[in-house]
C-alpha cells in the first residue's frame, strides 16, 4: 500500500534565527510558534502535498543554524533532493553569510540538488535586504528565489509546492531520459548542458509535455529561472 | 464502537463491511461477517479489543501466532494487513490501537522463524518508519523499541534492497531532541540512541546490507552520541577520568531500566560498542567526526571531555588498532597547526593521556612514525616565529612544547625497553649538534637541541637499564659523548643526566647526586659486575671516563656540571665494579685532582669542588671494591683535611679565596705513590697504575687518550695502552730497548712460568718509572734533541715510501705486513705504538 507517489527530501539551511523552524512548522502544522527556541541538531517533519492530483510526500529536515552543529547538519545535505537556503530580510548579516553556505552546499550536497533561496520575515518593517538584491544573488548562483513570511503565512505553502512540482518534473524527465536511452536504434541524444541545476531544470521543463497554463497556475509565480 | 472493519481497502469487502457495520452489535457482527474474510484478516482483526484500554487480546494473539507459524507463507500478508491498519490508526490518532498493533507485530517477529520473516520485515519496517514520522513522542519511542527488537533478530537471508538511511537520520535527529519536557526529552533521546545502537548492531555483522561505516552515516551517528555524552553530569566525566578502565557500570537493558539510565551513559555504551566493532579500515570514519565535533563544539579547551571521549575510544577499540587512533589524532594535530596554541596544547595533552594505552600494541615502524611526528611538531613549534612582544603566545607555545614532550615520554614509558633504546637513538639522530647549527637560526636550533635532549632525558628516565651493551650501544654512546663536550653548559648537564638514567640500575643516582665522603651512610645498592658489563667496560669504560675529565676541563664548567659529572663517574664506579675500573677510576680521581691543582683558568670555587670530587670518588671506589688499604688511606686523607683543610671536604659556596691552591698540604692530597703501595699491598693488579700526572690534561692527552678514542678495539683499554706506551721504548729517549729479555725460547718461556710474577712486574714497573722520570725531569730542549733521532726513522720511512710508491700497493699496508725485503730497513726502529 503506497500512500504517495514520490518521496522528496528537503533540507533547510541558513544562519541561526532566520526562521527555518517557523517556516517548517507553519507549513507542516499550520502554526507559528512564538518564542521558538534554537533547534538542536536536526529536526524532522513530514508533510504530504497534492500536486496535480499526485500525492507527494515531503520529508523535511530542519537543521540547526548554529555553527557548532555543522558537523551533523552537513551530513544531511547529501541525500537531499532540495535545499532551501533561508536568510532573514531584516538582518543583513544573515544575507552576507550566503556565500559561505553555498560553498558548504557545493562541498557536501549532491551537484544535482535543487537549490532555493528564501528571504524570510517579509512581514517585518525593518527590512534590510530589498527583494531585488536577493533576486540578483539567486540569479548569480542559479537558484530559485522566493520571499516568505512564516508569521503571516505568505508564500510558505507556495514555496514547498513549487519545490515539489519542480522535483516531480525533474523526476519525470529523468525517467524519460532513461527510457529514451534504452530504446534501441535511438540516434544519439543531444547532451543536456549540465552547467548548473537551474539550466538543467529549464531545459528539462522545455522538453516535458506541454502543460496548459490553467492547469498550472502557479508555475510562473516562482521567479523565472535565468539562463 | 468498533468501526475498523469498514476501512478495508478491498472494494468488495469494503462494501460488505459497510453493510455489516451498520449492525450495532459490532462484535457479534464481526463474528458473522468475519466468515467472509480471509482467515488471516479475521485472525488479525480478532486480536484487537473492543475497548482499546483492554489491550491486546492474548488468546487471539496466540491463535494468530500459531497460525502464522504453521503457515509461514501467510506471514507477509499478515504483516501487510497489520501495517495497513497501523497507518490508518495513526492517521486517525488512535494511538492505543497503534500500540496494540505494534505489540502484535513484535510478537510475530519474535515468534516466527527467520527464513519466513523476510517479507514480513518489510511491512514491519514500513510501520516503524510510519511511527517515526509522526510528531508524537510516545509513538516515536514505541517505534524505536520495536526497531531494537527487530535489530536483535538474526536474519539469515540478506536483504540487499533494504535501506537504513532514514532510520539513521531520524534516530540521529531524535538524539538531538529538545522537547520542552525533560522527561519526554530524555526518553526521546534514549529512543534515538537505542535506535542507533540497533541500526549498528543490525548492519555491522552483515556485509551484504548497507555499510554503516560510510561517512554519510557516521557523520550522523558519532556526533549524536557525543552530543549526548557531553551533556552528562560533570561528575561522571571526572570520575571516568580518574578511573580510565571504568567500563560502564551497568550493562544497559534496552527494554527495562529505561527510567534509571540517562542518555549520556547509554551514548557512551553505544560509542564503546561502535568503536569496538570498527575494523581497521573504518577507524578513520569513526574518528573523523569525533574531531569535527570537538572542534565545532570547542571542546578542546578545557579538554576534560576530549580526554574522556578518547579514553572511551581507546579502551573499547580492538587493541591492535589502538595506535591508529593515535595516528589520527596526530594527523588532526597536523591539520590544526594554525589553531591557537592552547587548542594544540590540549590536543597534545589528550595525546599524552591516551598514548600510553596504544603503546603496548605499537610495533616496528608505527612506533618511530609516532615519535617522528611528535618531533616534527616540536620542531615546527620551535621554528615558528612568534612575535617577541606577545608574551602570552610565547607561554602558550612553550606549554605546547612541554605537552608534546610529555606525550613522547608517556609513549616511551609504555614501550618495551628495546624500543626505548630505538627511540633514544632516533631522537639523538634528530638532535642538532652544536657547531652544525644553521647559522641563520641559532637560537631556535639551540632551543631545539635543548628540547630534544629533554625528550631524551624523559625517555631515558623511564628506561630500566639491564645490560649496558644494549642500553648504550656505540651508535648511541658516540653522539651522546660528543654532545657532552659542547659549548653549552646546560646541554652538558642534560647529557650527564641522560647518562645517569642509563647507567643507574639500582636507583643510586639520587644518593650520588652530590660528592660525599661518607659512603657508608648512603646505603648504596650494588651487584656484582656481570661478564657482559665488564666487557662493556673494557670497550667503552675508559672512553666515558676520558670524556668526563675532558668535560671537567672546559672553561665554562659550572657547579651543576661538576656535580653531574661526579654522579656519572660515581655510577660507573658502582655499576661497573671491576678491577680494571678500579685502576681507571683511581687514575681518574688523581687526574681530577691534578686539574684542580694546575688549571688556573677554572674558577677557584670549582677548583675546590674538584678536590672534593676527587676524594669522594676515591673513597667510593675503595669502598665498592672493598680494598681495606685504600679505605684506610682515604680515612687518613679525610682526617688530614678535617684538620687542616675542611674546605676540601664538601662543596662550599664562595669561600674559594681563602684557600690558595699552593697552600694545600701534601697530606691533604691524594698521593699517587701511596695509592700504588696500598694497591700492591692489597694484592691488586697495578698494571695501569703509572703515575701519569694529569693524563687527561689537554697537553698530554694526545699521547694516548686520543688513540683510545679513535680505536675502540680491545687493545685500547687503558692498561694495555699504558703497557704498550711504556714498552715502546725506542721512541723514548735515553732508554734502550731490551729485547734480549724477551727472547722466545723454550727456556725463556719456562722461566716465565717458573719465575714469580711479582719480580717481573717489579722490573717492568722500574722500567716505566725510568721512562717517566726521564720525561718529567729532563729539560724540554734535551727531550727534543734526544728525539731528533726520529729523523733517522723519518728518513728511512721516506726511503721506503718512495720505493713503494712505484708499486701499486698501499704504503700503509705494506708497512704493517711482514715484508721480507723491506724488513731490515724498518723492522728495528719502528716503535710498537705505530703498528697499532
Amino acid at each position: 500500500m503506497e500512500d504517495y507517489k514520490y518521496l522528496f527530501k528537503v533540507v533547510l539551511i541558513g544562519n541561526a534565527g532566520v526562521g527555518k523552524t517557523c517556516l517548517v512548522r507553519r507549513f507542516t502544522q499550520g502554526i507559528f510558534p512564538p518564542g521558538q527556541g534554537a533547534t538542536i541538531g536536526v529536526d524532522f517533519m513530514i508533510k504530504t502535498v497534492d500536486i496535480d492530483g499526485l500525492k507527494i510526500k515531503l520529508q523535511i529536515w530542519d537543521t540547526a543554524g548554529q555553527e557548532r552543529f555543522r558537523s551533523i547538519t552537513q551530513s544531511y545535505y547529501r541525500s537531499a533532493h532540495a535545499l532551501i537556503l533561508v536568510y532573514d530580510v531584516s538582518a543583513q548579516p544573515t544575507f552576507d553569510c550566503l556565500p559561505v553556505w553555498l560553498r558548504e552546499v557545493e562541498e557536501y550536497a549532491s551537484p544535482k540538488v535543487l537549490r532555493v533561496l528564501v528571504g524570510n520575515k517579509v512581514d517585518r518593517d525593518d527590512r534590510e535586504i530589498p527583494p531585488a538584491v536577493g533576486e540578483a544573488f539567486s540569479r548569480m548562483n542559479n537558484m530559485y528565489f522566493i520571499e516568505t513570511s512564516a508569521k503571516d503565512c505568505s508564500n510558505v505553502d507556495k514555496l514547498f509546492q513549487e519545490i515539489a512540482r519542480e522535483l516531480i518534473q525533474t523526476m519525470r524527465n529523468q525517467r524519460q531520459e532513461t527510457s529514451q536511452a534504452r530504446q534501441p536504434g535511438t540516434i544519439a541524444r543531444t547532451p543536456i548542458p549540465m552547467t548548473g541545476p537551474l539550466v538543467n531544470m529549464r531545459q528539462l521543463t522545455l522538453m516535458a509535455p506541454p502543460k496548459s497554463p490553467g492547469q498550472n497556475p502557479t508555475a510562473a509565480s516562482l521567479d523565472p529561472p535565468v539562463l | 464502537m468498533s468501526v475498523w472493519s469498514t476501512l478495508s481497502d478491498s472494494s468488495f469487502l469494503e462494501m460488505l463491511d459497510t453493510v455489516l457495520s451498520k449492525c450495532d452489535a459490532s462484535y457479534c457482527c464481526c463474528g458473522c461477517c468475519a466468515a467472509l474474510r480471509p482467515r488471516y484478516k479475521r485472525l488479525v482483526d480478532n486480536i484487537f479489543p473492543v475497548n482499546p484500554e483492554d489491550g491486546l487480546v492474548r488468546s487471539n494473539m496466540d491463535k494468530l501466532t500459531f497460525y502464522s507459524m504453521s503457515s509461514p507463507e501467510k506471514l507477509d500478508r499478515i504483516g501487510e494487513y497489520l501495517a495497513q491498519r497501523v497507518s490508518r490508526d495513526i492517521y486517525r490518532h488512535r494511538n492505543p490501537m497503534v500500540i496494540i498493533a505494534m505489540e502484535a507485530m513484535d510478537q510475530l517477529l519474535l515468534a516466527c522463524h527467520a527464513q519466513s520473516l523476510n517479507l514480513f520485515v518489510e511491512s514491519f519496517l514500513k510501520t516503524v518508519q510510519k511511527l517515526l514520522e509522526t510528531t508524537e513522542p510516545a509513538l516515536q519511542i514505541l517505534a524505536s523499541q520495536s526497531f531494537v527488537k527487530f535489530a536483535n533478530i538474526e536474519e539469515d537471508t540478506p536483504s540487499y534492497h533494504r535501506r537504513y538511511d532514514f532510520f539513521v537520520s531520524k534516530f540521529a535527529s531524535l538524539c538531538h531532541s529538545n522537547h520542552p519536557e525533560v522527561d519526554v526529552l530524555n526518553s526521546l533521546r534514549l529512543a534515538g540512541l537505542r535506535g542507533i545502537q540497533g541500526v549498528v548492531r543490525k548492519t555491522v555483522s552483515d556485509d551484504l546490507v548497507e555499510n554503516i561505516w560510510e561517512p554519510v552515516h557516521m557523520d550522523k551517528i558519532v556526533p549524536s552520541l557525543l552530543y549526548n555524552m557531553q551533556h552528562a553530569r560533570p561528575r561522571r566525566i571526572s570520575n571516568d577520568g580518574n578511573n580510565p578502565n571504568g567500563h560502564p557500570e551497568e550493562q544497559t537493558d534496552s527494554e527495562n531500566g529505561a527510567r534509571n539510565i540517562d542518555p549520556s551513559s547509554l551514548a557512551e555504551n553505544c560509542l564503546r560498542e561502535l568503536v569496538g566493532r570498527a575494523s581497521f579500515g573504518n577507524i578513520r570514519s569513526v574518528i573523523k567526526p569525533v574531531f569535527k565535533h570537538l572542534d565545532l563544539h570547542e571542546l578542546w579547551v578545557p579538554n576534560d571531555f576530549a580526554i574522556y571521549t578518547f579514553r572511551v575510544i581507546m579502551y573499547s577499540i580492538q587493541v591492535q588498532y589502538s595506535y591508529a587512533v593515535v595516528e589520527n589524532l596526530m594527523m588532526h594535530l597536523d591539520t590544526s597547526s594554525r589553531s591557537r596554541a592552547k587548542v594544540r596544547t590540549s590536543m597534545a595533552n589528550v595525546l599524552a593521556k591516551i598514548i600510553s594505552i596504544a603503546a603496548g600494541e605499537s610495533v616496528g615502524p608505527s612506533v618511530l612514525e609516532i615519535v617522528n611526528s611528535l618531533l616534527k611538531h616540536l620542531k615546527q613549534s620551535i621554528m615558528s616565529a612568534i612575535p617577541i612582544d606577545d608574551a602570552e603566545a610565547i607561554i602558550d607555545e612553550k606549554q605546547f612544547q612541554e605537552s608534546l614532550i610529555s606525550a613522547l615520554a608517556e609513549f616511551a614509558y609504555h614501550l618495551p625497553d628495546y624500543q626505548k633504546i630505538e627511540i633514544m637513538m632516533f631522537i639523538i639522530g634528530r638532535t642538532p649538534v652544536a657547531g652544525e647549527f644553521d647559522p641563520n637560526n641559532v637560537p631556535a636550533e639551540t632551543l631545539l637541541q635543548h628540547m630534544l635532549l629533554k625528550c631524551l632525558l624523559k625517555v631515558s628516565y623511564k628506561y630500566q637499564s639491564t645490560n649496558f651493551s644494549t642500553s648504550l650501544p656505540l651508535t648511541f654512546l658516540d653522539p651522546l659523548l660528543r654532545t657532552s663536550l659542547g659549548q653549552d653548559a646546560y646541554v652538558r648537564v642534560l647529557v650527564q643526566e641522560i647518562l645517569h638514567c642509563l647507567l643507574d640500575r639500582h636507583e643510586n643516582r639520587l644518593k650520588l647526586k652530590k660528592p660525599c665522603i661518607d659512603i657508608c651512610g648512603l646505603n648504596l645498592v650494588f651487584d656484582k659486575c656481570s661478564r657482559a658489563d665488564s666487557l662493556f667496560y673494557k670497550n667503552h669504560g675508559s672512553r666515558i671516563l676520558v670524556n668526563l675529565s675532558e668535560s671537567l676541563d672546559l672553561t665554562n664548567v659550572t657547579r651543576e656540571n661538576i656535580e653531574a659529572i661526579y654522579c656519572t663517574a660515581a655510577l660507573v664506579c658502582v655499576e661497573l665494579a671491576t678491577d680494571e675500573m678500579l685502576v681507571d677510576i683511581l687514575r681518574w680521581a688523581l687526574a681530577v685532582q691534578d686539574v684542580a691543582l694546575t688549571n688556573t683558568m677554572l674558577h677557584p670555587t670549582n677548583r675546590l669542588s674538584l678536590h672534593v670530587v676527587a676524594l669522594s670518588i676515591f673513597i667510593l671506589a675503595s669502598h665498592t671494591m672493598n680494598v681495606a688499604t685504600l679505605i684506610e688511606y682515604s680515612a687518613q686523607v679525610v682526617a688530614a683535611r678535617t684538620g687542616k683543610a675542611p674546605l676540601l671536604l664538601r662543596f662550599h659556596e664562595g669561600a674559594a679565596e681563602e684557600l690558595q691552591q699552593d697552600g694545600i698540604l701534601a697530606e691533604c692530597l691524594l698521593d699517587f705513590n701511596t695509592i700504588a703501595d696500598c694497591m700492591k699491598e692489597a694484592g691488586k693488579d697495578i698494571m695501569g697504575m703509572i703515575p701519569l700526572q694529569g693524563p687527561f690534561n689537554a697537553n698530554q692527552r694526545y699521547s694516548w687518550a686520543d688513540s683510545s678514542l679513535h680505536q675502540p678495539s680491545s687493545f685500547t683499554d687503558l692498561s694495555n695502552i699504558n703497557l704498550d706506551g711504556a714498552e715502546s721504548n725506542t721512541s723514548s729517549p735515553g732508554v734502550t730497548r731490551r729485547y734480549a729479555e724477551e727472547e722466545v725460547t723454550f727456556e725463556a718461556l719456562k722461566k716465565v712460568l717458573a719465575e714469580p710474577a711479582e719480580s717481573r712486574r717489579e722490573a717492568e714497573y722500574e722500567k716505566r718509572q725510568i721512562i717517566c722520570e726521564k720525561f718529567r725531569n729532563t729539560p724540554f730542549q734535551q727531550l727534543v734533541a734526544s728525539s731528533s733521532k726520529g729523523d733517522v726513522l723519518n728518513d728511512t720511512l721516506n726511503q721506503i715510501l718512495t720505493r713503494i710508491s712505484i708499486m701499486p700497493c698501499q704504503p700503509e699496508l705494506t708497512a704493517v705486513q711482514p715484508n721480507n725485503q723491506s724488513l731490515p730497513l724498518y723492522g728495528n726502529n719502528f716503535p710498537d705504538l705505530f703498528v697499532y
